[in-house]
């Protein structure tokens, strides 16, 4: 998991680590509560509705909880070029959600998401932090075993 | 600070260094609409009505906060101007809820009054709205938020003047919004009655509560034939 | 013309993980060089080469290290823009995962060109695989002894394609919402918490070892008359051969789409991502520069099967999803133009749209605060040119 910002002393934490701050507190718990943003803001002298304009603003920082993988297909024009539709449909059968959802045993949220920078292995989707490119049907459900 | 040459609509002015354009416009005489400006606040370019053409610029400028410069050629009211300004009222208007007959704020609403000068009529195109429930449990600000432009101007007085930091900005592009805290309803814990926010508000989004009997503020419409 | 590998001599040649390999292939000579010169005189290199950025924009790159080497400042920053985000773009992924070590050596070299002491890394967030390789780069090209006057951190973007515009990107490492701002003032006398700023391009770094190492001579000797160098393309969309290809700066888009990449029965051809121009399949010998077309070196390929409506409405749905929502052109006009666009795609469009769609572009074009808004329009407009009979044949026929 990420590293970035280890080295700040949390005693003197500023309003300038306020990203930082976050995307640590969602990698560490997949997502940021009410509690962790209010904490946040305590802590840096900000207003809540100031951490959490932040929080809501990035579409990689959730403040709804979320499963313990989260699968990010990507919906742009190159995937979709290379019928992205039907991985998505391929990932919404195997898991049996649809996207904006996460499963009921928590293991999986199923989220679109715009380009991943993985358009010359097109199909591709991201689970987590992992990239995986060239896409067919098939493949999605020996992919998805791996994570647990 | 040093005065400097300009020339605004084909007339030579003087401005001093420093001033914004629009400062130096109003100074001689010269009127441009603005939204998200005011000037007890910090400048933010968010609304873009008050944009002007400087010769030898490749986009309009925002007046409000481009600072003037010795020579700048400018021109307040072009058609290119002028067709900007309505086009932007226009999406203004199309997202938003419509409902001025209804409005307590109609007669003073500064969004009416400027399609008003502009004569932008009923947007040409439809889009979507973002409605959002009536926020009226506090007993010193009522939020309609379904009339918000996003001026932040409400945000930007609550901290700047009041003193206070009740208003952030959430979510992004069209979706985003002025929140209090989780995005929740403004109450009584959060603001206090100074009511700073609702005379800075240009629309019908920040209003008092209305008692029983009270007469909607505003001079009425006259309508003279 | 076939492949110049530039910017990407080193991808497949060297071991990404270890500095000897890449010291072994003249690494690090060109910041050793220009060390030992005054950093006015490496910017009058970069000056003389006429590199522009490789981001999108094509400001010349010398000129900005200029403005922001003779600004006041007790502290100056440059910035990596690692945040490739725009829709079809990938080069900047492979030139990290396969030479981080070049790009390195360019922020050092612009480090010390601009007066600057502190360098960022604004890595997007989709690329966070890429951080360890990238951290242990700059770990060893420390070790060397080659970072003494210059702390590279990285950062990392957390999912907005409006952090790869300069001044949102600013606010995001302030650790703010990425939202743009207004300028002036510009990046280069006021950026990074009010302090003069250089931001370029992954890419637009990469050239600096080489052209300090070679000349500025060399470096002018490719391309058109202001577009010198090279350009590494992401290719994707319709075509046999996706990948990254390095051209000539006038190289025509043929040979990059047919020749090297492969396509067939192409109908249209997306040069610069989201906002880029849309060119038609019988235009294909035009060249690839910044005097004609270019951004950020992301082409996407359309066969004729495949339908031109549907693909602008996809893009400005992506661009209304994407823009920060601080101007209100950019804000309701990229709504409204998805808007519009979706009525097209499902035949029910009107007449007037047509009209409305032309103002809209001019509006947005002319007023919104960055690149986002004012270049949203322009695959709208470049549709409505050369595919103007899809649209006409969606109008509600009543």
């Amino acid at each position: 998991m990420s590293k970035i910002g280890e080295g700040t002393n949390p005693q003197s934490q500023e309003k300038r680590d306020l990203l930082v701050l976050l995307e640590r507190a969602q990698s560490r718990s997949g997502y940021l509560s009410k509690r962790t943003i209010a904490e946040l803001a305590e802590s840096l002298g900000l207003s809540i509705g100031e951490v959490y304009g932040v929080a809501s603003f990035y579409s990689f920082l959730s403040i709804k909880p979320q499963g313990r993988n989260v699968i990010r297909i990507c919906k742009s024009l190159p995937c979709y070029l290379k019928n992205a539709q039907t991985i998505i449909e391929g990932v919404r059968k195997e898991i049996g959600i649809n996207p904006g959802e996460t499963t009921a045993d928590g293991r999986f949220s199923f989220e679109l998401t715009n380009c991943i920078g993985a358009c010359d292995k097109a199909p591709a989707m991201m689970v987590n932090d992992d990239v995986h490119g060239d896409l067919t049907p098939k493949k999605i459900s020996k992919i998805l075993q791996a994570y647990k | 600070m040093a005065e400097i040459t300009v020339t605004i609509n084909g007339r030579q002015v003087s401005a001093k260094e420093g001033m914004t354009i629009l400062e130096a416009a109003l100074e001689n005489g010269i009127d441009i609409p603005t939204l998200c400006h005011h000037q007890d606040l910090t400048p933010l370019g968010a609304c873009r009505i008050c944009v002007v053409e400087v010769e030898g610029s490749r986009t309009l400028v925002g007046s409000c906060h481009t600072p003037i410069t010795e020579g700048m050629v400018i021109h307040t009211h072009s058609d290119k101007v002028l067709a900007t300004r309505r086009m932007i009222v226009e999406l203004l208007l199309a997202s938003h809820c419509g409902s001025c007959f209804m409005c307590d704020k109609a007669n003073i609403c500064e969004l009416r009054k400027i399609a008003a000068d502009l004569e932008v009529g009923l947007p040409r195109f439809q889009m979507r709205k973002n409605y959002y429930p009536l926020e009226d449990i506090s007993p010193y600000v009522v939020r309609d938020l379904t009339k918000c432009i996003m001026c932040r101007r409400c945000a930007r007085a609550c901290s700047e003047v009041a003193g206070h930091n009740v208003f952030a900005i959430a979510y992004r592009g069209f979706d985003s919004k002025v929140v209090v805290d989780f995005d929740q309803p403004i109450d009584k814990e959060v603001c206090r009655d100074c009511g700073v926010c609702i005379s800075f508000c240009p629309t019908g989004a920040l209003g008092k509560p209305r008692e029983a009997k009270e007469e909607k503020r505003g001079k009425p419409l006259i309508i003279t034939s | 013309m076939p492949e110049k590998r530039v910017v990407l001599a080193n991808c497949g040649v060297i071991d990404p993980e270890d500095v000897a390999s890449y010291i072994e292939r003249d690494g690090f000579k060109a910041l050793k060089k220009a060390l030992k010169l005054p950093g006015e005189q490496v910017v009058e290199e970069i000056k003389a080469s006429g590199l522009r950025g490789r981001g999108g924009a094509g400001f010349p790159c010398g000129l900005k290290w200029d403005l922001a080497r003779k600004a006041q400042g007790d502290e100056k920053y440059v910035i990596c823009n690692a945040d490739e985000g725009e829709v079809g773009t990938f080069k900047d992924r492979y030139i990290l995962e396969n030479d981080p070590f070049s790009l390195v050596e360019g922020i050092a070299i612009a480090g010390h060109a601009t007066g600057a002491n502190k360098a960022y890394i604004y890595l997007r967030a989709e690329y966070h695989f890429l951080l360890d390789l990238l951290e242990k780069a700059i770990a060893q090209a420390k070790k060397k002894g080659f970072l003494k006057h210059l702390d590279i951190e990285i950062r990392q973007g957390a999912g907005a394609y409006v952090c790869g515009e300069e001044s949102a990107l600013m606010d995001s490492i302030e650790g703010k919402r990425g939202e743009v701002r207004y300028r002036p003032p510009f990046p280069p006398t006021k950026g990074l918490w009010g302090k003069p700023t250089i931001i370029n391009n992954v890419e637009t770094l990469m050239n600096i070892p080489r052209i300090v190492l070679k000349g500025a001579k060399w470096f002018g000797g490719m391309g058109t008359e202001r577009s010198k160098g090279t350009k590494v393309f992401s290719v994707s969309g319709d075509v046999a051969k996706p990948g990254v290809y390095e051209l000539v700066l006038g190289s025509s888009l043929k040979e990059l789409v047919e020749d090297l990449a492969l396509a067939k029965k192409v109908q249209a051809v997306q040069v610069g991502g989201a906002t880029g121009r849309i060119i038609p399949g019988d235009m294909l010998d035009t060249p690839l520069s910044f005097e004609t077309i270019l951004g950020a070196g992301a082409v996407t390929v359309f066969n004729e099967s495949r339908d031109m409506i549907d693909i602008v409405h996809r893009t400005l749905e992506f661009l209304a999803e994407e823009s920060c929502g601080k101007c209100a052109p950019c804000r309701e006009g990229t709504e409204a133009m998805a808007g519009i666009l979706e009525r097209f795609s499902k035949g029910e469009g009107l007449e007037k749209d047509i009209t409305v769609l032309g103002e809209l572009a001019d509006t947005m074009m002319l007023a919104s605060m960055c690149g986002l808004g004012q270049a949203a329009p322009i695959p709208v407009m470049d549709s409505l040119q050369h595919f103007r009979g899809a649209y006409d044949n969606r109008i509600r026929q009543s």
